[in-house]
């Protein structure tokens, strides 16, 4: 309890402090609250259709809204693919490893992955004949957080993967084999039985991918910048608490310390609703 | 009733013959296509969202039609450092047990920059006896390192080289005030002023460099007949022809890696066609970004080129940019004069700025290399008599003999000087000397000013929103 005061209460209640004073060591109430709630860092949609930046906030909902789907179906789908094959360990530690890859590295790789001259995404696309992606993606707002978005996937599917492949081995073979003998469809059966079963994996899966993507940062500046490469087009707010931070001269802790409690409000919102919704069924 | 696979002969050993589904086509193929369908709805997305939203007709027609020249193979340095790594440590002894404590210095020069400095220290360490460390630590990362050291009282260096606006703003509290060959009467004038607080220097300059204009391989000129342009029509001209020969990409290279040479290039446009007056004010924050004769600066001077695919998208300065230049693929190169100790044949190079127009005075960016003592030196002895060495026409000789650099402190005499650089030098005739923008102002205007000029870059019809998002983020 007396850990749990000292390094979790003690640091979430001087963040929440901090928020509420100026730079300058003046009470601002929630004024730090609106300034970064109105800041276009935070949400800037003027002029949409447009292309990014359209702010942390709806970059970090676009990055679940692509991000989460993705590297859920894609785990679940080699999970089932992997589940009998000889040698799908190798293939799993394989996919694992862009998991335990150092994120700042991964961004690093992406700068290689997307560049414009040597980059073998542009090269694929050019190879397609699609000129309009054949580009530098890093050094273009339009395709800047599409590719460290698809790039994070691969960096991530190993997660879901391990966890998938852990929970269909929790599921009794004979529930296939009940199902198989009543003549179940494969579509069928994994919607009634296998998805149905998997759920607290699927629970655990979301829940972690959607924390990881709200606090996205080494991944972003790894490839970018602290501005959040061209534009700011890759900005999120980690980065942008960041920024606030460690960047400016002068810093400004209270506003940096608001995106930070604004953050964690986030986090906590998608943990409980999460856990909650486990907890009752 | 038994399904395949279970014979009902044998349900005792149901379980024990059981298969998984082998039959899953069905599921995997829509599981597929589930993903496939993402991915390209996603994919079509970001293609069309890639379209420019403006089409104008190309300055450089020749550039597009030569994009899928090979890559350069050049190799132009010759490094006797490792430059694979962008952080490395040096360290130099005298030939003889030191008695003097051990000097570390941190700097933002790696692999071919890093040498010439190198042979400084080694001399100081010659001449004084006192060891030294050199680490290289690039300054964008020391902007994030040093608050939180020096909120705990340490420094990870003695003499540390940093952006004069850090300096500036961090002097008083955290860093010594530095005398004796840091001192207005041993530099040229106004060198100091960006360290200065009050009348405390609390930073010194070592030697500079100097931003002149567009660098090219005088072989390349010579073989294909081109000349040095006088006016902007000639230069604009200059620039189609050359997208028109065989195996150019685009006619102008584009440097980047934070940003900072893009920021070059437009300070160059802003002192040559804005005159060093409205240079000065966009830095003393007096004149708006927005205004109208800065905007048309850009609109009628670099948009047109960017739109017109002269300029490169931006590529990583000194390893893709650098090579891909020197190789053929580009015939111009906007850098600092610190060029000329990165080609491996610094006779071959040419350097003009843009040509000068009538009633109208020119400036040039000269960027000093500043470097402080922190308060929390151990060694604040040996650190001082550093400083002073590196401040002195002594150090700074050794440094512009090898090439690239320019000397702030006064009585290093011209002979000394590569022949190349005292082309540069010459360049400086007639024109003001300027302080480097960004460095100056600093802070997340410097990282916002470069983000916005790569959106201008791949974006030039973004013109407006991006010198809004500069504007907005000039300090009070």
């Amino acid at each position: 309890m007396l850990l749990i005061l000292l390094f979790v209460a003690y640091p979430v209640f001087a963040t929440i402090g901090v928020s509420l004073f100026s730079s300058d060591g003046k009470f601002a109430g929630l004024a730090n609250y609106g300034e970064v709630l109105g800041s276009p860092d935070t949400v800037n949609l003027n002029g949409f259709p447009k292309p990014p930046p359209f702010g942390t906030l709806i970059h970090s909902a676009i990055w679940i809204g692509i991000h989460l789907p993705l590297s859920l179906f894609l785990g679940l789908w080699l999970a089932l693919v992997l589940r009998n094959v000889k040698g799908a360990s190798w293939v799993k530690t394989a996919i694992f490893i862009g998991m335990v890859t150092p994120l700042i590295i991964g961004g690093i790789l992406m700068l290689y992955i997307y560049d414009g001259s040597i980059g073998i995404v542009p090269k694929f696309f050019g190879a397609l004949g699609i000129q309009g992606l054949a580009v530098g993606w890093m050094q273009r707002p339009t395709t800047l957080l599409f590719g460290l978005i698809f790039g994070s996937v691969w960096l991530w599917t190993g997660f879901s993967l391990i966890v998938y492949s852990a929970g269909l081995t929790t599921i009794p073979k004979d529930y296939w084999e009940a199902a198989q003998v009543d003549g179940t469809s494969t579509f069928r059966m994994f919607t009634r039985v296998t998805f149905p079963l998997l759920k607290p994996m699927t629970i655990v899966v979301i829940t972690m991918t959607i924390l990881w993507e709200l606090k996205i940062f080494d991944l972003v500046i790894g490839a970018t910048s602290p501005q959040g490469g061209v534009g700011g087009a890759a900005d999120v707010l980690a980065l942008q608490m960041y920024r606030y931070a460690f960047v400016e001269i002068p810093a400004r802790r209270g506003v940096a310390a608001a995106v930070a409690t604004f953050l964690s409000i986030l986090t906590m919102v998608a943990t409980v609703s999460t856990i909650r919704y486990m907890v009752k069924r | 009733m038994a399904g395949p696979g279970t014979p009902a002969s044998e349900p005792g050993k149901a379980s024990e013959n059981y298969r998984p589904p082998s039959a899953r086509g069905r599921l995997i193929a829509i599981i597929a296509a589930l993903l496939i369908i993402t991915n390209v709805v996603t994919g079509l997305s970001a293609f069309y969202l890639a379209q420019p939203t403006v089409s104008a007709a190309a300055l450089c027609p020749g550039s597009a039609g030569a994009a899928k020249a090979p890559a350069a193979t050049v190799v132009t340095t010759s490094l006797g450092t490792d430059s694979s790594s962008s952080q490395f440590t040096f360290h130099i002894d005298p030939p003889f047990k030191p008695t003097a404590a051990t000097v570390t210095v941190v700097g933002p020069w790696a692999g071919p920059e890093a040498e010439p400095f190198l042979r400084v220290l080694e001399n100081f360490t010659r001449l004084t006896g006192t060891p030294v460390t050199y680490k290289n630590i690039r300054q964008e990362d020391l902007t994030q390192i040093l608050p939180t050291q020096f909120a705990s009282g340490t420094a990870p260096g003695d003499v540390i080289f940093m952006v004069s606006s850090f300096i500036k703003a961090n002097g008083p509290a955290h860093m010594l005030k530095l005398t004796g060959n840091v001192s207005d009467a041993k530099y040229t004038p106004g060198s100091l002023d960006p360290v200065k607080v009050g009348t405390d220097n609390y930073g010194g300059v070592y030697t500079g460099k100097i931003k002149p204009g567009f660098w090219y391989r005088k072989s390349f000129f010579a073989a294909h007949n081109l000349t040095v342009p006088t006016t902007f029509q000639e230069f604009k001209d200059l620039v189609v022809k050359i997208s028109k020969i065989s195996g150019i990409r685009t006619p102008i290279v584009s440097g980047d890696g934070v940003g900072w040479p893009l920021s070059d290039v437009t300070e160059h446009f802003i002192a040559t066609y804005g005159g060093a007056a409205m240079h000065r004010a966009l830095m003393n924050k007096t004149k708006a970004w927005t205004a109208p004769d800065v905007r048309a600066i850009f609109a009628d001077r670099l948009v047109p080129l960017l739109a017109g695919k002269c300029f490169s998208e931006p590529l990583e300065w000194n390893t893709v940019a650098l090579t891909n230049w020197w190789g053929g693929l580009h015939a111009l190169y906007f850098m600092g004069s610190w060029i000329t100790g990165l080609v491996s044949n610094a006779t071959d190079l040419g350097v003009f700025s843009l040509p000068a127009e009538s009633g109208i005075t020119r400036g040039i960016v000269f960027a000093g290399d500043y470097f402080f003592v922190p308060k929390y030196t151990a060694n604040p002895t040996e650190a001082n008599q550093l400083a002073e060495w590196l401040a002195g026409n002594e150090g700074q000789d050794y440094q512009v003999k090898q090439g690239g650099h320019i000397a702030t402190a006064l009585g290093v005499p011209l002979s000394d000087y590569p022949a190349v650089d005292r082309g540069v030098a010459q360049l400086m005739n007639g024109v003001q000397i300027l302080s480097d923008l960004d460095d100056t102002i600093g802070g997340t205007f410097q990282t916002t000013f470069w983000s916005q000029l790569q959106l201008l870059w791949v974006s030039p019809n973004q013109l407006d929103s991006v010198l809004a998002a500069i504007q907005a983020k000039v300090p009070a």
